[in-house]
């Protein structure tokens, strides 16, 4: 297997390693929770909790662009 | 070690643990499937079966469904801890699904993931294709339908193409290479081309 380089070189060099190798999903698992939890947790801090969550959500993923106007 | 996958009744059983991100996914499907037929897409294929990137969303196609059913929908996934980000009323977000515009929902208390539940009918005609020809997999006890693994590729390589979806359909070449059938890459890409239409 050649030295991955590029990110693409990782991509490839990951699936063929997990194709073959279920352990590999230990590490996959860890990421992606982490990720998730960094997320929330920055996500709460920012918008609080209650009743101002959702008013203050909204008007952060409109100004994102999730929330679109209706058309 | 064990390989990444195995085929059992032709479903693609994947050889990991649930994550949070499934878990997550499976407690929304749980509800949508009382209300209506569903076809997840995009990232969280790539994700489902090993690619190790960030989201925050879940794509989630259904068929666009009348006000009536739709009142229902949203007051269970209100009553089992989600919130929609469009509104709180079936009235202030059943426009968007007229529109055929997606809506987004999350647990409540929580903004990221979501599912991104995307309407659709006959008339989005490669959306309609994989809609009707879903291919299964399971994790641990967790089933549900994805698109034609070689339909989610192209369509990530042809119609998405940022640089998350090249990789994300290198990832799937790569890891299902043992199960992808060439002659489908012909027959799917017909259709997906008519997206671009």
């Amino acid at each position: 297997m050649k030295k991955p380089i590029t990110d693409l070189d990782y991509v490839e060099f990951y699936a063929k390693k997990m194709k073959e190798d279920d352990s590999l999903f230990k590490q996959q698992k860890i990421l992606i929770e982490s990720q998730l939890e960094s997320s929330s947790s920055l996500f709460k801090n920012m918008f609080g909790k209650g009743d101002n969550f959702k008013s203050n959500a909204r008007e952060y993923l409109k100004s994102i662009g999730l929330i679109k106007p209706l058309k | 070690m064990a390989n990444g996958y195995t085929i059992e009744d032709n479903i693609i059983v994947i050889n990991r643990e649930l994550t949070k991100l499934d878990i997550f996914l499976r407690d929304f499907l749980e509800i949508l499937k009382r209300h209506s037929d569903y076809l997840v897409v995009s990232g969280y294929v790539s994700i489902c079966s090993g690619r190790t990137r960030a989201t925050e969303d879940v794509d989630v196609l259904f068929l666009m469904m009348e006000k009536d059913r739709f009142d229902l929908l949203l007051e269970e996934l209100q009553n089992n801890n989600f919130w929609c980000y469009q509104g709180d009323s079936s009235d202030e977000v059943y426009p968007y699904l007229k529109n055929m515009d997606n809506i987004r929902f999350a647990r409540v208390g929580e903004t990221f993931p979501n599912i991104e539940l995307i309407p659709i009918n006959e008339s989005r005609k490669a959306k309609f294709f994989e809609f009707t020809h879903p291919q299964g997999i399971r994790v641990k006890n967790f089933e549900l339908k994805i698109p034609p693994i070689e339909f989610e590729i192209l369509y990530k390589e042809i119609i998405l193409g940022s640089d998350k979806d090249v990789a994300d359909a290198k990832h799937l070449r790569i890891f299902f290479s043992d199960i992808i059938k060439k002659e489908k890459f012909k027959e799917y890409e017909t259709i997906i081309r008519q997206e671009n239409k």
